[in-house]
């Protein structure tokens, strides 16, 4: 690609200079841009292809295998016991703190803007407040008691009541941002019709705000889904826990943890969210521009 | 303590019978907001306000006697405990070594993605940014603790098998609590916030209206001058959020800490989020009313520098 654009810059000839002289600009410019794609694409790959690589090869460290194993990917769920239950904690935690903070992110961003609760400003505010503090790292000492209390330790399902929390006020205003760019008049036209808050938020304004919940859907799962903090603190126990929190502990190299059955479990557990970004991509930037940028 | 006036408590109640007649009156528009409310004062608020006040009391956790009211004497401990200062330095200087690169490099990156005409590859360069925004927290730290593995790690491998620049005996320890631990968690940083501060930065290039370079150019101005005089101040307020709320980030990291460098004090992680880990988890019988402190005091610490930082910023513009 990149090398198709200079060429075709190339073609609006100037005589006199050379072709590289005539371009040095353009192919600097590529060139450090690819530069740092590399960089951001080369651990990746390298995960990617070790993967795939046979043991040999896995031990012998160069970057593109002789042989290739893709036997590793079947392995792995075979010979690591905890794997399918570490999964399937990851896959059901996140989808219930995904849903959990969208439901509860829709009807504040939309009741903040729609309904304008006196004393919404209050709300915003603190809303903000706890955005520049710490609060992740502070509140964890009281949130092991809260959850003791209720009898939640050690419980991957109790996981997902602080989860909903870590990026609950950044969704909210994200929503709220996007929710102001439906005029009011739209919403009041609606109540006029005689459409309830409920009707009108769904068939109304969600369409509307369709692409803001993108991204807060992106948000929320790239973060439940690699949660470190509360998970190693509030669980004990092996099978407890997501498969990050496992990945995390794994000694790479050692017994069942071989590198190339570290990089297959690796690329399960990354690819969801990269897939799912990519088709995303075009809502997720839209979205990102009206909820971030302008909000 | 002085009783209030009649008049006073006249205002009150009035002031309370309005405030319930429009809760009656917003009840349905408060069934909206009560979902978000209960995890936020749950899981957020209640918390802080916890820790807030076990911070002034010596509560330990694994003992059944009651926590007893201290004052500042969990403050005072902490802050004449030399651990507490180099601890909050260590967090410093981690947030000296991330906060340039965090920010100039995708600076850079953003001022020459922005040139591209081709919408195919500018739309192709913008998914790859983003590739490492998507990766989850914890997983990136699982690639680069393999990334800068002693033995087996490709970077060693480059230096040691591929150029020969060390030999094994002296290749460097990134990770584990040596001198280079902060520079290489602060180099991971940043390739993971390059793609994501990028866009941030495009975003705001996108807002700068087209005639303006152009006649700056038309008016004999050369490419650095435009930078310096037309680009860069119309990126500042993007420049002052991402300062202030990186700022923030790099002072309160603490899962790549846990990860990469452990409980031992020696180590530059060991910085005031491990500090008040290790005392509320792992140490005698979670001392957590000190830990409440150290966190207290490190957080304090943090706002204090944010709100100086949000300051200056304001008050040039």
């Amino acid at each position: 690609m990149a090398v198709a654009d200079i060429a075709s810059a190339g073609t609006e000839s100037m005589p006199r200079q050379s072709w590289f002289t005539r371009n040095l600009a353009v192919i600097l410019r590529h060139g450090i841009i690819n530069f740092f794609m590399i960089v951001i694409l080369l651990p990746l790959a390298w995960v990617l292809i070790m993967s795939v690589k046979s043991r040999p090869d896995a031990m012998r460290g160069d970057f593109w295998p002789r042989k290739f194993d893709f036997t590793t990917y079947g392995y792995v769920f075979q010979k690591i016991e905890t794997l399918p239950v570490n999964m399937w904690n990851s896959i059901y935690v996140t989808a219930g703190t995904v849903l959990l903070t969208t439901v509860c992110a829709v009807l504040a961003g939309y009741a903040l803007v729609h309904m304008r609760p006196r004393g919404g400003g209050i709300v915003v505010a603190a809303l903000l407040a706890s955005l520049y503090f710490p609060t992740r790292v502070v509140s964890i000492i009281s949130i092991y008691e809260i959850q003791n209390s209720l009898g939640l330790i050690n419980s991957t399902m109790g996981l997902i009541l602080p989860y909903v929390t870590l990026n609950l006020a950044i969704s909210i205003l994200i929503m709220r941002s996007v929710f102001q760019l439906v005029p009011h008049e739209v919403i009041e036209a609606a109540k006029v019709d005689g459409a309830g808050p409920w009707r009108t938020l769904l068939t109304i304004a969600l369409p509307m705000a369709r692409n803001g919940l993108v991204v807060i859907f992106i948000v929320n799962f790239v973060t439940a889904w690699g949660e470190f903090l509360l998970c190693s603190t509030l669980t004990n126990d092996q099978e407890a826990r997501t498969m990050p929190v496992v990945l995390a502990g794994a000694q790479g190299g050692l017994g069942q943890w071989t590198w190339p059955n570290l990089a297959a479990v690796y690329m399960i557990v990354v690819m969801p969210g990269i897939i799912a970004f990519t088709f995303a991509q075009k809502l997720f930037f839209k979205g990102l521009a009206e909820g971030v940028v302008k909000g | 303590m002085t009783y209030a006036s009649a008049a006073e408590i006249d205002a009150r109640q009035e002031r309370a019978t309005r405030v319930f007649d429009t809760l009656r009156g917003d009840a349905r528009t408060w069934l909206f907001l009560v979902p978000a409310l209960l995890f936020f004062i749950g899981y957020q608020a209640y918390p802080i306000i916890r820790v807030i006040w076990i911070s002034f009391t010596d509560y330990q956790y694994l003992t059944n006697e009651p926590a007893n009211w201290v004052g500042l004497a969990n403050y005072a401990a902490a802050l004449s405990d030399p651990l507490m200062w180099v601890s909050l330095w260590r967090a410093a200087l981690f947030t000296i070594l991330f906060l340039p690169g965090c920010i100039i490099l995708p600076l850079i990156l953003a001022i020459l993605i922005d040139r591209i005409s081709n919408p195919y590859l500018a739309t192709v360069y913008r998914v790859i940014l983003l590739i490492p925004a998507v990766i989850p927290s914890t997983l990136v730290f699982v690639l680069w603790k393999w990334m800068y593995n002693f033995q087996s790690g490709p970077i060693n491998h480059f230096l040691v098998n591929t150029t020969g620049w060390f030999e094994l005996q002296n290749a460097p320890q990134w990770l584990g609590g040596t001198a280079l631990t902060l520079p290489a968690i602060a180099a991971m940083e940043v390739w993971w916030g390059l793609g994501y501060h990028t866009i941030f930065f495009l975003a705001g290039l996108a807002a700068i209206p087209k005639d303006l370079p152009e006649a700056a150019r038309i008016d004999g101005a050369n490419e650095w001058q435009l930078f310096w005089h037309v680009t860069l101040p119309r990126l500042m307020p993007i420049m002052m959020i991402l300062v202030v709320l990186r700022f923030g980030t790099a002072m309160a990291v603490i899962d790549e800490y846990l990860i990469f460098g452990g409980f031992n004090r020696d180590s530059p992680t060991y910085t005031w989020t491990i500090f008040m880990y290790d005392q509320a988890f792992k140490l005698g019988l979670w001392r957590q009313g000190y830990a409440a402190a150290i966190g207290m005091i490190g957080s304090i610490a943090m706002m204090i520098v944010m709100i100086l930082l949000l300051r200056i910023f304001r008050t040039r513009g």
